[in-house]
């Protein structure tokens, strides 16, 4: 970025840039911008190169150490936020258990993407063959059973492959945030993309989900899993959670 | 190679546990409701947060209350980290900024005395410990050399904008120049920053 020639771009609309990354604008001028960005490459370049900046300034500031009781006020309103949602899930728990009938229980809640409803139920119907294939126990032969790592304390997971396809066992899980969903994700080499898959899902109210893997696992490396914004994601926003070695 | 190394200790990580994680990765753990993660978070970014928010607000009280509401809305509301974006420390700034502008702003003008907590640098003051802290500590003197070394008129407005949390029309009135001008010198004093700090990244993580 030349410091001589202004950034304008062809409807002259270069001089937001400094000020929206510095937050002088008003909400309602920040709104319009924000908007504005999306559509025009030359603010949007000069954003990110300001951005870079004005990132850098909270360092400028003399820095002090948080004072103790700050912690103290909050961690105590986490740690009561997390006990409420850990009471709501056992509650829900409870309400699934056998011979309750205030909820329908759902083993493993599958979510797909509504566009792909048709593919969803050919996969539901594989992953289902596996899930019966494994509880009756007769799968053993070809049914391979590789443990996987969880980045979750006292959460655990394990992926049976068999035929080429791969269902995923999880237990212990906790409940997705809200707004989000966990996402499968395949990788094919070590140092390779991970490809979003359809399957996104929840968990029981006892953290545990039964999560067939879309199509073929045949010359796929790594089966991985995230939590993402609802409706899933095309790149994963966060390093896996639990992340399953096939080959 | 395995992505992280499996944690498995205890009936729920503690946030010493937690400390060999990543910040991306303990955002994961945040985002599935562990408190021990959210602790880590805390512990590494908290004095960043406070340093920034009293800066800007120039009473601890307040300064506070800012970093308690943006803490507490990053657990509540499931604000989405994109390492797209940048580093957590800065997504976590960024909402403190944020957070400090809007408390600023609800603030009436008669309200608006900055009377500082006599002496609170010297109490509050971060100790250096650690190699990262000694390196923050060089990086945030050269980002205030950068800052110190503009023009008075382009430092100013950065100031007033940044750390004072007043809008461009604000800044215009106060020192009685068109607002077209207070956003190019906001501009050129960036501009410069940029070229002086070498294109920096980012703060460090």
């Amino acid at each position: 970025m030349s410091i001589d020639e202004p950034r304008v771009g062809p409807d002259g609309c270069g001089g937001n840039a400094a000020p929206y990354v510095l937050g002088a604008l008003t909400e309602h001028e920040h709104e319009a911008f924000a908007r504005h960005i999306e559509s025009c490459a030359v603010c949007r370049e000069e954003v990110a190169a300001l951005q870079l900046v004005a990132s850098a300034l909270p360092a400028a500031a003399p820095q002090l150490s948080a004072p103790p009781e700050l912690k103290r006020r909050v961690m105590s309103s986490v740690r009561a936020d997390a006990r409420k949602r850990e009471s709501q899930e056992l509650r829900r728990g409870r309400a699934s258990e056998p011979g309750r009938t205030s909820r329908p229980a759902a083993s493993a809640w599958l979510r797909w993407r509504p566009n792909l409803a048709v593919a969803a139920l050919a996969v539901a119907v594989i992953a289902l063959a596996v899930v019966a294939l494994s509880s009756g126990g007769s799968a053993g032969g070809g049914t391979r059973v590789i443990r996987a790592q969880v980045l979750v304390p006292r959460a655990s997971a394990s992926l049976s492959v068999s035929d080429g396809h791969a269902q995923l066992s999880l237990a212990g899980m906790p409940q997705s945030a809200p707004g989000h969903v966990y996402e499968v994700w395949l990788k094919r080499s070590a140092s390779g993309k991970a490809l979003p898959t359809d399957a996104l899902f929840t968990v029981a109210a006892n953290g545990a989900a039964t999560v067939g893997v879309p199509g073929s696992v045949d010359g796929v490396r790594e089966i991985m899993v995230t939590s993402e914004p609802l409706g899933g994601s095309r790149v994963p926003t966060l390093p896996a959670l639990i992340v399953a070695r096939v080959s | 190679m395995p992505m992280f190394k499996p944690l498995r200790s205890g009936r729920e990580g503690s946030a010493a546990g937690l400390g060999v994680l990543a910040d991306e990765e303990l955002m994961q753990l945040v985002y599935t409701g562990q408190p021990a993660a959210f602790e880590a978070i805390y512990d590494r970014h908290a004095d960043a947060a406070f340093s920034l928010a009293y800066r800007m607000c120039g009473q601890r009280a307040l300064a506070e209350d800012v970093v308690q509401e943006a803490f507490l809305s990053l657990w509540r509301s499931g604000a989405r980290y994109d390492r797209a974006r940048g580093s957590v420390r800065t997504w976590v700034l960024g909402v403190v900024h944020n957070r400090a502008i809007d408390a600023l702003r609800r603030r009436t003008v008669h309200d608006r005395g900055r009377i500082s907590d006599e002496g609170i640098e010297e109490r509050l003051a971060a100790p250096e410990r650690t190699d990262v802290e000694f390196a923050r500590r060089d990086e945030a003197r050269e980002i205030r050399d950068a800052l110190e070394q503009l023009p008075d008129e382009q430092s100013r407005v950065i100031e007033l904008a940044y750390f004072g949390g007043l809008t461009h029309v604000q800044i215009a009135s106060m020192l009685d120049a068109p607002v077209g001008t207070i956003k190019g010198r906001m501009r050129l004093g960036l501009a410069k920053m940029r070229m002086a700090l070498g294109d920096p990244t980012e703060v460090l993580p």
